[in-house]
């Protein structure tokens, strides 16, 4: 008896649970063309604005600490905060679990920019599968993954971003205007590179397609050579 | 000689200049209120009531009052002070007004506080106009000891907000004394009763005019264009007028709605009215909500408001008709009627009838999305089309827009688009 009511007690709070991210009687969609207009209609980002980020498929979390930093001063973009300055938490993690759940982005973002030449191609790979000990820079995919398609609950893909975005984050982090919950590991690796490495490697990230849609690494199926704040995103809420 | 006798000739001619002028400084010195202003209360033993009540209603009115939103940045430590207000004099920073000893009020006693809401001035000079001390002077004694009430229980913050930069005459707060025998009338500014709940929230704590009406000289706020709406100094948008003509197609309860969720039938707030709600009026009750809408629909319009537009243009063909069944018509309807519960209709929505375009072209450039609230938690949004549309095709499809829904003779160019660029995102 005590058990058939605690599952009872447990399918409740489920369908609760449920109820307060998927709403069947209207499509999230329509709620968020003012998001649509730059980063697609599925999140896949938007061709022919090659500035902006896709956010299909990302991590929740990770999506979720980046609306929250809109509005609460962490990242700076006027058009980002604007839209999000009167938002609850409520409404940014939904946000954040549509976007999740829809199906990562396979293309490439600047299929159209100036190929890199090999020497650069060479140091650019091995900054992102190696790092640069000599410069304390960790490898990429030590954090973001073998495949970079990011790790749950706090790391993003870093595969078919824009490569004039991925740069322009870097100038974030360096200047503090973006930063995550501490310690902010993306200020120690923008500061460990130089500006042509950074280039180099947001070129090249660029370029790399996710054709098989691979989702974000489960949360603890690896681990990254930092202690992030990104890493315990989700615990810290 | 002949200087001497010169010299007692022009002075027995300038004498009643001189005299006349000291008249009309006395005159106009007397008028702003007198010594009385300027003679703050340091210290003073009178204690004020901090049990659970009172401070409950404190921090109720201190909500109202939206003190938070001018002396916070955005992340900061409430009430730390530091946001930054552009004036057309320069930017002032808010202070902080935590009970830091040093760096906020601390150690202000009860009358201290209530002087400053009052008069304008603290121990640290004559305050600047952008502190609505004029509503606040409005507010009961009672109601002030409550709000200080409150406040003294908030975390203290050693934070120092940046110094003004402003331009003389105005960086010297002594000059503010002349603004002040200029444009201040204390005598106007006389508390009200709190059982005359709509007038006292709005003309009080609310502050509402002072986004809502007609800026005179040198950022004064004159009689005559009280309420009547106008563009807000510094942040680019228009205000509307809040009297019984412009307020006539809500009903109260849709204007209590639309103050506490930030939306109702005709449209979500946005701009600067999107904080007011998110920050402010969503914790009004519903009696007080309802006060509120009930005093601003019977306000009569002030003699500066401008004459609301009462026929609509007709739906005639051209660019401007392509443009917005392509880029507007999906949601806002064919016939700007809108989609209930999701798109604002745009017939007699305030950018469409308003008789400066800015709100219209910064909604179409930057876009929007409404307030969460408890009566709106999901809200629906606007795309910007700063990057989609050219700005001679934004003035050409809002020229249509305000002219059809608006009934406005809008004759935007490409140039006056252009020149409404920039977010203001503090």
């Amino acid at each position: 008896m005590q058990r058939s009511l605690t599952w009872a007690l447990l399918l409740f709070a489920l369908a609760g649970f449920g109820s307060s991210i998927v709403h069947a009687d209207d499509n999230l969609a329509d709620h968020l063309a003012a998001c649509a207009a730059c980063h697609g209609k599925q999140g896949e980002g938007v061709n022919g604005a090659e500035y902006y980020p896709h956010l299909a498929g990302k991590p929740a979390a990770y999506l979720f600490e980046q609306l929250q930093g809109f509005r609460d001063g962490r990242r700076v973009n006027a058009p980002m905060v604007w839209l999000v300055q009167f938002a609850d938490d409520a409404w940014l993690r939904e946000i954040a679990n549509y976007y999740a759940a829809l199906p990562p982005r396979t293309q490439a973002a600047d299929t159209g920019a100036a190929q890199l030449t090999p020497e650069v191609a060479q140091r650019a790979e091995q900054l992102v599968r190696e790092g640069d000990p000599a410069r304390r820079a960790p490898a990429c995919s030590a954090c973001h993954g073998a495949n970079l398609a990011g790790l749950e609950p706090g790391i993003p893909a870093t595969i078919g971003l824009p490569a004039d975005y991925i740069v322009a984050q870097f100038g974030h982090w360096r200047t503090g205007s973006r930063h995550a919950l501490a310690p902010d590991c993306m200020h120690e690796v923008a500061m460990a590179l130089t500006p042509e490495d950074i280039r180099a490697v947001a070129t090249w990230l660029s370029q790399q397609s996710n054709p098989q849609g691979t989702r974000p690494a489960p949360a603890g199926s690896f681990t990254p050579p930092l202690s992030c704040g990104a890493l315990a995103t989700e615990g810290a809420r | 000689m002949k200087l001497r006798r010169a010299l007692i000739v022009s002075s027995m001619v300038l004498l009643p200049f001189v005299l006349a002028a000291l008249a009309v400084f006395g005159v106009l010195f007397a008028r702003q209120g007198g010594f009385e202003p300027y003679r703050v209360p340091y210290g003073g033993s009178r204690v004020v009531a901090s049990d659970a009540a009172t401070i409950a209603r404190g921090e109720y009115l201190a909500r109202i009052g939206d003190c938070e939103a001018c002396h916070t940045t955005r992340g900061g430590t409430p009430f730390a002070g530091g946001r930054a207000f552009a004036t057309g004099f320069g930017t002032l920073y808010s202070p902080n007004i935590t009970p830091d000893t040093q760096h906020g009020i601390g150690d202000w006693s009860a009358d201290e506080f209530v002087h400053v809401m009052r008069y304008g001035v603290s121990r640290r000079g004559v305050l600047y106009p952008v502190f609505p001390y004029a509503h606040f002077a409005r507010v009961s004694d009672a109601d002030l000891d409550a709000i200080h009430a409150w406040l003294r229980t908030q975390p203290a913050s050693a934070n120092e907000p940046p110094p003004n930069r402003l331009e003389p005459p105005a960086d010297s707060r002594r000059m503010l004394v002349f603004w002040r025998m200029l444009h201040e009338r204390p005598d106007a500014s006389t508390p009200l009763d709190p059982n005359d709940r709509g007038r006292y929230l709005v003309e009080g704590l609310g502050h509402c005019a002072m986004c809502h009406s007609a800026r005179g000289e040198r950022g004064s706020l004159p009689p005559e264009g009280h309420l009547a709406g106008g563009v807000i100094p510094g942040l680019g948008w228009y205000a509307p007028p809040l009297d019984r003509v412009q307020l006539e197609r809500y009903s109260d309860q849709e204007l209590a709605d639309y103050l506490r969720y930030g939306t109702a039938a005709h449209g979500s707030a946005y701009g600067p009215m999107a904080e007011v709600s998110y920050a402010s009026l969503h914790a009004l009750t519903t009696e007080d909500a309802l006060a509120i809408a009930r005093y601003l629909k019977q306000v009569e319009p002030a003699p500066l408001r401008p004459a609301p537009v009462a026929v609509h243009g007709d739906a005639v063909g051209g660019k401007g008709a392509d443009l917005y069944a392509d880029a507007c018509g999906d949601c806002h309807g064919k016939d700007g009627e809108g989609k209930p519960g999701a798109y604002p209709p745009l017939r007699d929505a305030v950018a469409m009838t308003a008789p400066d375009p800015i709100n219209a072209v910064r909604i179409v450039l930057y876009g929007g999305m409404a307030i969460t609230s408890t009566g709106n938690p999901r809200p629906h949004s606007m795309p910007p089309f700063v990057e989609r549309m050219e700005p001679a095709d934004i003035a050409e499809v809002l020229n249509y827009a305000r002219r059809r829904f608006g009934g406005r003779d809008s004759r935007l160019t490409a140039e006056d688009v252009r020149s409404m660029y920039g977010l203001v995102v503090d």
